[in-house]
């Protein structure tokens, strides 16, 4: 059990997150939603110690994180960061088994145990055949598979993703999504993911948080948080939602202004 | 084949260099004898004996120390460099163009100042009054380049040239307040090695031991720099205590190179550079390879420098700055297109 009370978070005199409080189970994707600036990545961040928090705290199975190194939350809690350019000069090979950092000693060296680690991680994302390649000669939708990777590597039971699918095109998001979600089945995953694409969180999410302004706005299964009065509320446009089509969730369309 | 077994290639290399630079100078003496006169040396070994006394002499006391020296100044600066630019996630970086060794200069000539070495004790104390120098230095051009939470190139190099300046004059204006002991001073900038004798190289040598094991311990942790801070904190690294690890590795290792040798720039760019484009990121190899690269690599720049006019011998750092401007602007042409870095 994945878990995030009254978290408060402030860049210098302005709040970024005030009181959230997120729960995410095992084998669970929760999604996390909101407009731009709304705190999803302050979240991810400040959650996976990048920055400090005010007050509040996140425990993981009874375990507070803030009372651990960087080695040991690195062991609980893997971070797929926001699409950026990755080092290019390090091979996709040596950028996964730098996932096995927290396992390893001071000078870096690989046991057979992080060479199978991950080995996994990239049979599981479908990236073996680029092992021996550069980061800077891959495509967007392969460097997300290799930062994918690179966390699975850590072999941790919590995955947060940061907007993992911008700047993949659709069929890279749909695989993406689908092997996160297939991740959090086979692996028992707890899996928090900020996403942007209201029909992606539809479709792949067993839980919403909606984060506005800072605050969490709703929290729940997609139908009950994905309505028409809380996304109008949340992004200041009028939404229909669709539901009833054959082999769809309910569907999120905008209305013209 | 030199992409396959890379210490094999650059330790040869090495050691022709070393026998290069043992073997030239005024008085030609063959490599045979340069060995000859060295397995004499060790004990218990009788070699037979073809060669002049003085021949010995010049091998013994002048040109092999200052072989010695050189060889550690180049692997202490390529070293240096290389952590610098893993450091900084810049190939631009490097202990001369980020000044850092003119601070460290900066702090050498004053120890000189204020206690002319007269002993082996004497010399000790260079080394460390160039490290606080360099560490000065480093803090001052970080805290100045540093936007935010990134050091951007432009701003890097601006604080570097400044402060680099700054110091440069500073060293000057001391040099000049102590006039009996300007010449040595004034040669020691020019990055002459000019420092002989056995002292300086067994004053260098313990900093060189410590500074060396601490960088091939700073591999690891470059790598996992690489990636940004942010996502070394989130991998698990210990980022502060690993950033302060290596800027006191890199910072005592230009200590060492510039303390007896000078301000001698561009090996720490290019010798990393090469080494990275021809085998790659992992800083765990890159840095000894560098290690290695740097030493040969100025051994033959000296030995360019002392054939060049001879019998006078040219500034060691002159032939280095003739062959790595060039390089350097080709680098920053090519940076801004830099797939493999």
């Amino acid at each position: 059990m994945f878990e995030i009370t009254s978290l408060t978070v402030s860049y210098g005199a302005t709040t970024a997150l005030r009181d959230v409080s997120i729960r995410v189970s095992s084998g669970e994707i929760l999604a996390l939603i909101g407009p731009n600036g709304a705190g999803k990545s302050t979240l991810i961040r400040a959650v996976s110690g990048v920055i400090k928090i005010d007050s509040g705290q996140v425990r993981v199975d009874g375990l507070d994180l803030a009372s651990v190194s960087n080695g040991e939350r690195a062991r609980i809690l893997g971070v797929v960061p926001q699409a950026q350019p990755l080092g290019g000069a390090f091979t996709v090979e040596q950028t996964v088994l730098l996932g096995r950092t927290a396992h390893m000693n001071w000078l870096g060296q690989a046991r057979p145990e992080d060479r199978q680690a991950a080995h996994w991680a990239m049979s599981k994302t479908g990236i073996e055949h680029l092992a021996g390649r550069r980061n800077a000669e891959l495509s967007g939708g392969e460097q997300q598979r290799v930062l994918l990777a690179r966390a699975l590597a850590q072999q941790t039971p919590i995955l947060l993703l940061d907007e993992p699918t911008n700047h993949l095109d659709l069929q890279h998001q749909i695989n993406f999504l689908t092997l996160v979600r297939e991740l959090a089945g086979q692996e028992n995953l707890a899996i928090l993911m900020a996403l942007h694409d209201l029909n992606q969180v539809s479709m792949y999410a067993d839980r919403v948080a909606l984060l506005v302004a800072g605050e969490l706005m709703a929290s729940g299964a997609p139908v009950e948080v994905l309505t028409e009065e809380n996304l109008h509320t949340a992004y200041h446009t009028r939404v229909q939602i669709v539901s009833g089509l054959e082999g769809y969730p309910p569907v999120i369309l905008p209305r013209r202004v | 084949m030199i992409h396959k077994q890379p210490f094999i290639w650059l330790g040869a290399i090495l050691f022709l260099a070393l026998v290069f630079s043992v073997a030239l100078g005024a008085v030609y003496i063959q490599p045979a004898t340069v060995i000859g006169i060295l397995v004499d040396q060790l004990p218990r070994v009788e070699f037979p004996k073809d060669w002049p006394d003085s021949f010995a002499a010049i091998i013994l006391k002048v040109r092999l120390p200052h072989t010695i020296l050189i060889a550690i100044t180049g692997a202490a600066l390529a070293g240096s460099g290389a952590a610098y630019q893993g450091l900084f996630r810049n190939p631009l970086a490097d202990p001369y163009i980020i000044g850092v060794a003119s601070g460290a200069g900066l702090g050498a000539v004053t120890v000189m100042t204020f206690n002319w070495p007269r002993d082996l004790l004497g010399y000790y104390w260079i080394p460390l009054g160039a490290f606080v120098g360099a560490l000065i230095t480093i803090a001052a051009v970080y805290s100045l380049a540093r936007i935010g939470r990134i050091v951007p190139l432009t701003t890097l190099i601006l604080s570097g040239v400044a402060i680099g300046t700054f110091t440069s004059a500073l060293t000057s204006f001391l040099m000049l307040n102590s006039n009996d002991r300007i010449y040595r001073a004034l040669s020691f900038l020019l990055g002459g090695a000019s420092m002989s004798g056995w002292q300086p190289v067994m004053a260098s040598l313990p900093y060189m031991v410590v500074g060396v094991v601490m960088l091939v311990f700073s591999g690891h942790y470059l790598n996992v720099l690489q990636f940004g801070e942010e996502q070394a904190k989130q991998l698990g690294l210990s980022v502060e205590r690993a950033k302060f690890f290596v800027i006191v590795t890199a910072s005592l290792t230009t200590a060492v190179a510039v303390s007896f040798s000078g301000v001698i720039g561009f090996i720490g760019l290019i010798v990393p550079h090469l080494a990275r484009m021809i085998w790659g990121a992992d800083y765990r190899r890159l840095i000894p390879l560098s290690i290695l690269g740097g030493s040969s690599a100025l051994l033959l720049a000296d030995v360019l420098a002392r054939i060049i006019i001879a019998p006078q011998t040219l500034p060691v750092g002159i032939v280095t700055a003739l062959a790595g401007a060039p390089f350097f602007l080709w680098i920053l042409r090519r940076a801004k297109s830099e797939v493999f870095w």
